[in-house]
């Protein structure tokens, strides 16, 4: 581990912006009040496939405080998406076409909320319907995009290397849809001062949606300015810019007052990417010792076509999981008339962890091989596909631990062999894979004349912690106290070259320019003292003036940064670091994870609850344990959602039928179990200097796996398609 | 914006004489002000009861009288509930959320609307929210819905946990109108959808819950409530038993067993009762016991476990009675 001066990188340190978040200090896109403000309502189809044949606007116009209300025949004018970005590809209210049930096909504006809600309900269209697509069963197989496929020498196919296993398995599994529900719902604030325009609007990536933003309304890039302080989750729903905010900032434009639209709890379910239903099945050949012979790997994602992100659920799981000498991954879409779907928390690992690891339970309880065993005989060093050594990994050592931490030895692989009372008690495990990702980032630190030192960095913190990051990694390349740093983040403009907060990049990525950008800024303010004719150390050689500890010393004269600039005259000094990607690395950078799990099953009523959790986690190195230990049990409180609650399925006409916070059940205190989090510390050497790998996903991947496993364990049932729900088990 | 008349009566004759076709009482207002909010329910004139004298518990004279505006949470808290009618007291507190019961009253919980999607969801046709328009649950997603008293009109559950203790323990509801005030069993006070899922309740316009009665029934001190659901807390009953037993040594002599979630009203099940009586208390009486709940179940497409799931959600309650023995 690099010194700390400090000491504070890996300890628990208290979010910096708690304080004034737990006083509702903090204020979120919603929270802002221009001058002037007008208040926009989303109108959204009720059909889900067809077109608008006509809106009836007339008495919606005619309520009280209605200023506007904009369709697919008096439109907002936007331009089309960019045809290589995904998402959705097309703008609202720019034809009548209905792609979707939800689909954004009016607004209206009133001077308060609450009567721009009314009238929206005013509104109503009349509809050209034409059959939905929505079967993910009916339309499966779907498009390949593009087979990864490595054999050995002399096997034929994959179905060869398979046939040719003394054991084989075949797994089935689906999820429907799933939400992200983040705390705050979609909300924009847009302000436009002359050719100006302010988008307050949750954003992970706040420079790629002022960017966006400024292509979609086609003006100067340079006068969008997208703010995003405080953001209050994103999960992968918050990366792209969806219709609200393009519509809410286009409105404000057209009626020359600041406009904001604030979505229902029920408008987020549909207007906003969803996670796609997926089905997928894997093929396991083995030795009857469970060393894997062969791997094979289907999937059919969602994709609608309204444009979304696209479900790819092999390529990071089962394709770099375990050594295997034959492999193919088969990644499917399917076409359907339904909600854009996107990325959401470990997108495509959750789901294809879900399967691989369900497939090699069976093959545990088909070989007789213990599970940890199992996985350890089948344990990689380099990816089975492209033959490339992983950067750093101690999955070996994660069995290892959390197998010790939860008690793992002497489980009998005797399913439905233990009971307490009335519960059928089982356990189980799952390995956990996740990749790691260093984007090129800048950050700029700046010494103040008040005495503080301000980091920032154009990129999100959505509630994970990143504040604190900036501010303890600032704080420990300078050698200051935490509390005398400030972060920033949220605002696209801040220097160019800030990384969106996706990816669980957002670590690993910015201290690197944390760093730099200390570094640089510590060069730059030696400078100023030995170039500042007021300056105490005015002509000295720089090498022989250095920095310790937010004081500039020379020729045992000691100075604090704050008197310096004071002395000089000047307000700050201040520096921008920037880096590189990791992109021509020979290696490949993976999070890795064990989980272990207890979980009780009502012998009458099937009810399956999770007693215990024990996850082991090989992240790199890791900055702020308070936060990173809050990360990860929050990822495993969601991972048992996906296992045990959380699915909506579409209507043969395109609804959703769980889209409100009534239907689609996410876990509640009482579901969390008790939850054992702990990491090992070894920080990826070739990552970077620092070693971070990042740690905001890899939590949930394999837990409703391990979750499965445990409830076959105790009932002797395989719960194929999520979620394990107590009719499954009856 | 839709307006609407907000009145706050004084008395229970002034609010009845408020009342009618279009009104809606506010007692906690967490189902109305909800449905208000989604437009399943645009009331013209709400009348705020909140000031009206219905509150208090009595056990003076052996049963027990709820006041309609008392909380549910206090309800759940009383001793004298919690010792006499434990079933009344557990299904409270498996209700809805900490939150919701402080505000929640009594008369409101048993008049709460269906927790069906398409009800909820006025995009959807629904005969119980438009009468006439159709019903997509039959058809649609109902892993949720009824398999006891369901028509070809509607498969909605009624939600309330405790009307099915209430309809186990044969209380009655006391309700005051314009031409007076009358008693009607909880039992009969649902009706059932048959054509005109609309009408949920034999209540006259304007007529109001002033009390809820529970008869005496001393050996209801051995009683439970089990509610089965996806999520832990905070959650809808798909299966739910009230169970009461009165045993002789060993044998069963007096029974009252009503499930939830199971139909388009509470359901008491005599026939249950009748088969647990003069057994003696085993698991294998319970298991026969439950056998005869499930006649008449017709389940739709995705909730046929919901027959078995009965069953075992009696023999469970029945089984949890014995160790509170």
């Amino acid at each position: 581990m690099t010194t700390s001066p400090i000491g504070r990188i890996g300890r628990e340190t208290d979010r910096v912006d708690g304080p004034l978040k737990a006083a509702g200090g903090a204020r979120y896109a919603a929270d802002h009040q221009p001058e002037g403000l007008l208040h926009a309502h989303l109108v959204q189809a009720t059909v889900g496939r067809g077109s608008v044949r006509r809106v009836d606007v007339s008495r919606a116009e005619a309520a009280p405080g209605v200023v506007a209300v904009f369709t697919p025949f008096r439109p907002l004018p936007l331009n089309p998406p960019s045809p290589q970005q995904s998402g959705e590809n097309y703008s609202a209210l720019q034809d009548t076409a209905v792609r979707f049930r939800g689909q954004v096909i009016g607004l209206v504006v009133a001077d308060t909320p609450e009567r721009a809600r009314d009238a929206a309900a005013l509104v109503s269209a009349d509809y050209a319907v034409t059959p939905s697509r929505t079967s993910l069963a009916d339309g499966s197989p779907g498009v390949a995009q593009g087979v990864v496929q490595k054999l050995a020498d002399g096997v034929p196919s994959i179905d060869a290397a398979l046939a040719a296993s003394p054991v084989t398995v075949t797994t089935s599994v689906s999820q429907h849809a799933q939400h992200h529900i983040a705390m705050e719902p979609h909300a924009t604030t847009a302000v436009w001062v002359d050719d100006h325009l302010t988008v307050y609007t949750g954003a992970q990536a706040p420079q790629r949606a002022a960017a966006t933003i400024a292509a979609r309304l086609g003006v100067d890039p340079a006068k969008v300015r997208v703010l995003c302080r405080y953001t209050g989750g994103g999960f992968g729903q918050r990366s792209p810019v969806w219709n609200e905010a393009l519509l809410c900032a286009a409105a404000a434009r057209a009626l020359g007052r600041p406009v904001k639209v604030v979505l229902s709890r029920e408008q987020v379910f549909t207007a906003i990417g969803h996670r796609g239903a997926v089905r997928q099945t894997i093929r396991l050949g083995a030795d009857t010792d469970g060393r894997l012979l062969a791997l094979s790997h289907e999937s059919d994602g969602e994709l609608p076509a309204a444009g979304g992100w696209q479900m790819m659920p092999g390529r990071d799981t089962s394709a770099v999981m375990y050594r295997t000498p034959n492999i193919r991954i088969d990644q499917r879409l399917v076409t359907l008339d339904t909600p854009p779907t996107w990325s959401m928390r470990a997108p495509a690992e959750a789901p294809g962890m879900f399967a691989l690891e369900t497939a090699m339970d069976e093959l545990s309880v088909r070989t007789g091989v213990d599970p940890v065993e199992l996985r350890l005989r089948n344990h990689a060093t380099e990816d089975p596909v492209e033959g490339r050594p992983f950067s750093s990994k101690h999955l070996e050592e994660c069995y290892r631990v959390g197998a010790e931490r939860f008690g793992w030895s002497g489980r009998r692989a005797r399913p439905r062999s233990r009971t307490d009372g009335d519960w059928l008690v089982g356990t189980g495990m799952a390995s956990a894979i996740y990749p790691a990702w260093r984007q090129s980032a800048t950050a700029r630190v700046r010494f103040g004349d008040d005495g503080r030192v301000t980091v920032s960095s154009a990129t999100s913190d959505l509630g994970t912690g990143s504040f604190t990051v900036l501010a303890v990694v600032g704080a420990d390349e300078l050698g200051v106290p935490v509390g005398s740093v400030d972060a920033e983040v949220g605002d696209s403009a801040l220097p160019p070259g800030g990384v969106g907060a996706y990816g669980s990049s957002v670590t690993t990525s910015t201290v690197p320019a944390v760093q730099a950008a200390c570094r640089a800024a510590v060069e730059a303010l030696v400078r100023a003292a030995v170039e500042n004719p007021r300056s105490p150390f005015a002509g000295l050689d720089p090498a022989a003036v250095r920095y310790r500890r937010g004081r500039v010393e020379a020729r045992g004269r000691s100075v604090d940064f704050r008197t310096l600039l004071h002395a000089m005259g000047v307000p700050l000094v201040e520096a921008v670091g920037a880096t590189d990607p990791n992109t021509t690395s020979p290696y490949r950078f993976h999070c890795f994870g064990a989980h272990f799990c207890e979980v009780r099953v009502h012998r009458l009523t099937g009810e399956p609850r999770v007693a215990r959790f024990t996850s082991v986690f090989d992240v790199g190195r890791v900055v702020n344990a308070k936060a990173a230990r809050s990360q990860l049990r929050g990822s495993i409180i969601w991972g048992v959602g996906h296992a045990l609650l959380e699915a909506d399925p579409i209507e043969p006409d395109g609804r959703f039928a769980a889209a409100t916070m009534a239907d689609y059940l996410v876990p509640v205190h009482a579901d969390t179990p008790e939850i054992d989090v702990h990491w090992l510390d070894h920080p990826d050497p070739h990552i970077s200097e620092f070693g971070a790998r990042g740690l905001g996903e890899i939590g949930l991947v394999s837990v409703a796996a391990a979750i499965g496993n445990a409830v076959f364990d105790a009932t002797g049932t395989r719960v194929h398609d999520l979620p394990i729900t107590l009719d499954k088990l009856l | 914006m839709r307006s609407y008349a907000f009145e706050r009566p004084g008395t229970v004759t002034d609010a009845v004489r408020r009342a009618g076709s279009g009104s809606a009482f506010l007692a906690g207002g967490t189902t109305l002000v909800d449905l208000m909010k989604l437009e399943v329910m645009t009331p013209d004139r709400v009348l705020d009861i909140n000031r009206l004298p219905l509150r208090g518990l009595d056990t003076t004279g052996g049963g027990l009288r709820i006041g309609a505006l008392e909380r549910m949470s206090d309800v759940a808290a009383d001793p004298r509930v919690r010792r006499a009618y434990p079933v009344l007291g557990q299904a409270l507190d498996l209700s809805a959320s900490g939150q919701l019961r402080t505000m929640a009253s009594i008369g409101g919980n048993l008049l709460q609307r269906t927790r069906c999607g398409y009800f909820r969801d006025v995009s959807t046709p629904c005969n119980k929210r438009l009468p006439g328009s159709g019903c997509p649950a039959i058809g649609g997603e109902n892993r949720t819905h009824a398999v006891l008293g369901a028509s070809g009109s509607c498969a909605a559950t009624h939600p309330s946990d405790l009307a099915v203790a209430l309809v186990a323990l044969d209380a009655k509801v006391r309700l005051q109108g314009r031409e007076g005030a009358r008693t009607v069993d909880l039992r009969d006070f649902y009706l059932l959808p048959g054509d005109t899922p609309h009408l949920e309740h034999d209540l006259r316009p304007g007529e109001l819950v002033t009390e809820v009665v529970v008869p005496a029934l001393p050996w209801a001190r051995r009683s439970t409530y089990v509610k089965i659901r996806d999520r832990r807390s905070f959650e809808f009953a798909l299966s739910s038993a009230a169970v009461a037993v009165r045993l002789d040594g060993d044998t069963i002599v007096e029974a009252r067993v009503a499930v939830g979630g199971m139909g388009t009203r509470p359901w008491r099940l005599t026939a249950v009762e009748r088969a647990l009586v003069g057994r003696r208390a085993t698991e294998e009486t319970y298991v026969a016991a439950a056998a005869t709940a499930v006649e008449g179940t017709r389940p739709l497409r995705h909730n046929a476990y919901k027959p078995e799931l009965m069953k075992r959600t009696l023999v469970r309650a029945l089984l949890e009675l014995e160790q509170t023995r």
